[in-house]
């Protein structure tokens, strides 16, 4: 054969063989994929039912829809949610993930787990525990939406609404801690509000994966503190002043007295004045910052002694001291014993525009 | 004409493109406490083969190892590279099939995996009709356009860490070495091992000094810890354990605000996977030169498309992951032979040949 | 004198040869000459007072003879064609046997030296080259006041000969490039160049490649600078560009040009055309990648604006990607040929009016505008007109690819550009080598 011969072969071969497998299986276009950014699942008997909250975009307004389908799971529900609707639904965008309490008290295992094994459900997705029925969770969104239902994602987005005494617990750390010897979270509880869309009514404790308990609002704030997340414009109100923290650092050291672990943690808190009322001195706001403060803090931590639910994360502490074996055994046996010596340090940065008595 | 730098920067890059897979699981599952020792152990391990193999060819003046064998006796030669070619062509296939199934399970979803594996053989093979220096060549310039993006990631990949799952630093299991002849830690070993190899079969167009490259390999050291401690620090080893791809799902967890895009894990794979493709160009470019010796009456490009045409069916027979698990512990001990033999062989012989170059006058 | 009847026949055939007669006291001659290629009537005087000054001596012939021109012995019908085809004059003498080759004053037919056409210049010499091999082998001269520069002369072809300069620095050049071009060169000595494709042919470079092997200039300057860097620059007669071996990676987006300016804004620049060549060949693919494979890599609020806006395009997102490309090159080719009064107004149609009326009547989506607008402008970043084409091609494959196999599509397909660029080499000097001094890749 000519030269000229088999390049034109080559050549066709080439083009056939492109032309038929260009754009054959993945391409779906942007527009034609639904993308839900919230999802929510209760559980009627044996069957689940799951929500989805489905922005759609026009060219220049943005609609938002519910949809909801029930299976005897949640791959199944989801099945029937894509055989529905006109578009293919695609998790990958998937913001937050709300339970219903009472799916949450027998037990988010298995839930948890298949989420992380799902390839399309991005295991950064924030959690959430709503505190009545889901419907009016999902209504209140859709009819309140204003810039196209991405309320619920700022609501968690720390550069956008978020404010420290709203846990904020992704779905990874829920399933870090149902394996953990040492590790439990505080899973946000949320309702619709009555002139926002969202309320915040506390957290609740997960311990290997089921909801043992609650705490509210002022107690997820210490919560936040411990994890590290900074408590940047938090307002505290007390009897005589509200104060704004500026920052707070925890230093926490810890030792064995024989068997009982001992845990000495100090927060350290630059706060700025925000009100007074009558003439206080600044001794006295400080002292009653670190009373407050102490007392709230044992409150919540005999709570979650009393339920084996290390929330606060101090097994992690203990892990050079004790032994692997013993770890596994830290929540029933070291952890209800444990001592906490708490003391808080606060140091008053300014007053804001006016004087205080000194 | 030294060209140190290109064969360090491909020896780097070929490493990276498969430590972060497949290496941090074995690591993970074949000890709960302690994994920096075996980590310490392994690259032991590595960097003194690596410095024997290169020992043996800096005795001779750009001579590669086929040239060296065959040296001694072409049967002698023979049987002793044969195992290495089907070491070889066991990694083109292993290689092949399992990053295409974890490029059908991370992004691609829908594609089946008879293109990407085409997509994989058919780059490879067009990379390595250029010849080596293009490799050499094309190996500097992706490293330097993807290595900074690489590093970016690694980076953030600490977000999330909580440094207190580095306790207990070790015990008793961890100190007795008992995990070395268990079977992922064996089978860990491809990370190492995989690698250097090609050393062997470059030297006679790309010549260069064997120090720069064990020097360089202390470089892949942090990248060793980082692949199976980023892991371990963000979910614990009760959680990493459960994980087949744990590095990829530590990355996952990562989350960025300020960037324009929402999953870097996806940009931090596909990195790796270029880095791949170029390993795997240097590997048929290899097996192509021992196939060339050996049945010098084929064409070398003949030869080539014939190689990919047979890593492509051999690909395709496989039907799931079990049997790419079942053929990487049975690669194990042609890896292990590799990794063994031939660097001390070629030492032997370099010894030899020096000490008969002196001899005579 | 037997010459006469023969160039008397030329006569009939090419009318531009003229045969004119004169008096050189005391001899009649006839000139002949080309009536396009020579100013006859400054000529004729030039002629008379040379003659006039000869008249001190008594053979004005042989005064001609030993003065201004050459006498031609034994000269045959083929060598006073080539010398009158060359451009000179040749005088016969009526008399006796004599024919005698003068240079006479030409014509002018090349411009004046102008700013180059294809090139911009900030703060650096504007002379360009121009049709006229002795202009531009001087405008070097200019540049590169050398003793070490060499010029080796050559003429190509049968049908055109077109001469041909080489220029190298004796000393800085590399030895093996100079042996192979020089090889190349005078074993075909009578192939024609009629352009610069049947050059590459003749150096022995592939046809089918997609990057030039060597580079075009019309800046004295850059010729300049490449000789001082130890490359070859052959300059053509009537083309007004240069040319310089071999051609590197680094060329793209290292400018001699930058040298005048401090190091800090050279090392932004050469960044900033780095990015544009990336933005050049990766946004295409990326935007098709993005959308229609792989959207989970972008933020929420990005992938729903990017969805409302491509609500109503009724085609995939690929096709919609190749139809304004196909528009945006369309757009480019004709505005080349464009005549300079229409252009404007094309401009604007293509530009405002396409643009905008295309996205309304929903066929593609606002950003996709917005990306290849982008991708366009970043074309042109690049230092050459002829990279600019080089990297034009390479946007398509990685858009293919995209579709295909999305991001992961994207990402091989720079493997396999860099696979080929890796390869590419001119003369055993590979595309990606570091020269000297100047480059990035080893």
């Amino acid at each position: 054969m000519t030269k000229s011969a088999i390049r034109l072969a080559l050549l066709s071969a080439l083009t056939a063989v492109t032309l038929t497998l260009s754009g054959c299986w993945d391409i779906k276009d942007i527009n034609h994929r639904a993308l839900p950014i919230l999802m929510g699942i209760k559980q009627i008997d044996q069957d689940y039912k799951v929500f989805l909250l489905v922005p759609q975009a026009g060219q220049n307004n943005m609609n938002l829809n519910v949809i909801s389908e029930a299976g005897d799971t949640i791959n199944e529900a989801l099945d029937d949610i894509n055989k529905n609707t006109e578009r293919k639904v695609d998790l990958l965008h998937l913001k937050v993930i709300v339970f219903e309490r009472s799916f949450a008290e027998k037990g988010l295992e298995e839930s948890i787990a298949s989420f992380m094994r799902a390839r399309d459900i991005p295991n950064k997705t924030f959690a959430a525990i709503s505190d009545g029925e889901l419907e009016p969770l999902f209504e209140k969104l859709k009819t309140s939406s204003a810039s196209g239902g991405l309320e619920i994602y700022n609501y968690f987005e720390k550069n956008a609404g978020w404010t420290p005494d709203v846990a904020q617990t992704r779905i990874w750390e829920v399933y870090r801690s149902i394996n953990s010897y040492t590790r439990d979270v505080v899973i946000p509880m949320i309702k619709p509000g009555h002139t926002t869309p969202i309320m915040s009514t506390g957290g609740a404790i997960i311990k290997n994966g089921k909801m043992v308990g609650s705490i509210d609002s002022e107690e997820a704030l210490l919560y936040n503190l411990f994890k590290g997340m900074g408590t940047h414009g938090k307002i505290e109100v007390m009897n005589q002043a509200a104060v704004k923290i500026v920052s707070g650092r925890l230093s926490q050291s810890s030792r064995m007295d024989g068997d009982q672990p001992v845990m000495n943690s100090r927060l350290r808190l630059k706060v700025t004045v925000l009100e007074t009322r009558g003439s206080t001195a600044e001794a006295e706001i400080k002292h009653e910052i670190d009373e407050m403060l102490s007392m709230r803090y044992r409150k919540m931590l005999r709570a979650s002694q009393d339920k084996e639910a290390d929330i606060l994360g101090f097994g992690q502490y203990f892990r050079g001291k004790l032994s692997r074996d013993d770890l596994q055994s830290w929540r029933s046996i070291y952890y209800p014993r444990m001592k906490l010596n708490f003391r808080v340090q606060v140091l008053i940065q300014d007053e804001g525009l006016l004087k205080t008595r000194r | 004409m030294d060209k140190s730098r290109q064969v360090v920067v491909m020896y780097l890059i070929s490493h990276i493109g498969l430590i972060f897979f497949l290496y941090p699981a074995d690591i993970i599952a074949s000890l709960s406490v302690g994994h920096w020792s075996a980590i310490l152990f392994g690259f032991v391990c590595h960097v003194a083969m690596l410095a024997i193999f290169t020992k043996g060819l800096g005795c001779f003046d750009a001579l590669n190892v086929i040239d060296i064998f065959q040296g001694v006796g072409k049967i002698f030669a023979f049987f002793t590279l044969l195992p290495v070619l089907l070491y070889f062509v066991m990694i083109l296939i292993i290689a092949v099939r399992a990053y295409s199934e974890i490029v059908t399970e991370i992004f691609l979803g829908e594609t089946p995996l008879w293109t990407i594996m085409l997509l994989f053989v058919a780059v490879s093979t067009f990379i390595s009709l250029l010849g080596i220096e293009s490799i050499f060549r094309t190996g500097v310039l992706v490293a330097l356009l993807f290595l900074p993006l690489l590093l970016f990631v690694l980076v953030l990949s600490f977000q999330n860490a909580d440094w207190h799952y580095v306790l207990p630093l070790i015990d008793r299991q961890a100190a007795s070495f008992s995990y070395v002849i268990g079977r992922p830690y064996l089978q860990s070993l491809f990370a190492f091992v995989g690698g250097f190899m090609f050393l062997g079969f470059v030297p006679s167009h790309v010549p260069f000094k064997g120090r720069y490259v064990v020097g360089a390999s202390f470089l892949l050291l942090p990248m060793f810890l980082v692949s199976v401690y980023v892991p371990l620090l963000t979910f614990g080893e009760n959680t990493a354990s459960r994980f087949p791809f744990p590095f990829i799902m530590a990355v996952d967890t990562v989350s960025i605000s300020w960037l324009m895009f929402d999953r870097v894990t996806m940009f931090f794979m596909l990195s790796l996977i270029c880095f791949l493709l170029l390993f795997l160009a240097l590997v048929m470019w290899n097996t192509i030169q021992m196939l060339k010796r050996g049945l010098p009456f084929i064409r070398p490009a003949a030869a080539n498309i014939l190689l990919a045409a047979l890593v492509l069916v051999f690909c395709l027979l496989i039907p799931n992951w079990q049997l790419v698990e079942r053929l990487l512990w049975w690669n194990t001990s042609l890896r292990l032979y590799a990794a063994i033999v031939i660097p001390c062989l070629t030492l032997a012989l370099g010894m030899r040949h020096r000490r008969k170059g002196v001899v005579q006058p | 004198m037997n010459m006469l009847p023969f160039l008397q026949a030329r006569k009939e055939l090419d009318s531009d040869l003229f045969l004119h007669r004169m008096l050189l006291p005391p001899h009649a001659v006839i000139l002949a000459g080309f009536n396009s290629l020579i100013d006859l009537p400054q000529t004729i005087l030039m002629l008379q007072q040379q003659a006039q000054s000869a008249v001190a001596v008594d053979n004005p012939l042989l005064a001609l003879g030993s003065g201004i021109g050459s006498a031609m012995k034994d000269p045959t019908e083929r060598t006073i064609w080539d010398a009158i085809a060359e451009g000179h004059l040749v005088v016969l003498s009526e008399s006796s046997d004599r024919c005698i080759k003068i240079v006479p004053v030409g014509r002018s037919l090349s411009r004046a030296i102008e700013s180059p056409s294809t090139e911009n210049v900030l703060r650096g010499a504007i002379s360009a080259f121009n049709e006229d091999l002795d202009t531009n082998i001087g405008l070097v001269k200019k540049h590169m006041l050398s003793e070490q520069l060499r010029i080796r002369p050559y003429i190509f072809g049968q049908d055109q000969r077109r001469r041909t300069v080489l220029l190298y620095m004796e000393g800085k050049v590399h030895e093996h490039l100079l042996r192979s071009i020089l090889r190349k060169i005078e074993s075909r000595k009578a192939t024609d160049i009629p352009d610069l494709q049947a050059l590459s042919d003749l150096l022995g470079f592939p046809k089918w490649t997609l990057f030039t092997r060597f580079n075009t200039t019309e800046l004295p300057q850059d010729a300049a600078y490449a000789l001082r860097n130890g490359k070859a620059v052959l300059l053509l007669d009537r083309f007004p560009f240069a040319v310089v071996l071999p051609s590197l990676l680094s060329d793209m987006y290292i400018s001699e040009n930058d040298r005048n300016s401090p190091s800090v804004f050279r090392l932004f620049f050469q960044v900033l055309r780095i990015l544009g060549i990336l933005t050049n060949i990766l946004m295409p693919g990326l935007y098709v990648a993005l959308v229609s494979v792989n959207p989970e890599v972008l933020r929420i609020e990005l992938a729903l604006s990017i969805a409302g806006s491509r609500e109503g395009v009724p085609y995939p997102a690929l096709i919609e990607t190749l139809l304004m490309l196909f528009v945006l090159e369309l757009t480019l080719e004709s505005s080349i040929r464009l005549p300079k009064s229409i252009g404007p107004t094309i401009t604007m149609i293509g530009g405002i009016i396409l643009g905008q009326a295309v996205v309304q009547a929903k066929l593609v989506s606002n950003i996709l505008i917005i990306v290849l607008a982008a991708t366009t402008i970043a074309n042109f970043t690049v230092i050459g007109f002829h990279n600019a084409n080089a990297i034009r091609l390479y946007k398509y494959l990685l858009l293919v690819l995209s579709a295909m196999y999305g991001v992961l599509g994207l990402f091989v397909g720079i493997v396999l550009i860099c696979a080929y660029l890796g390869h590419v080499n001119s003369f055993g000097i590979p595309y990606l080598s570091r020269w000297k001094t100047g480059g990035r890749n080893g």
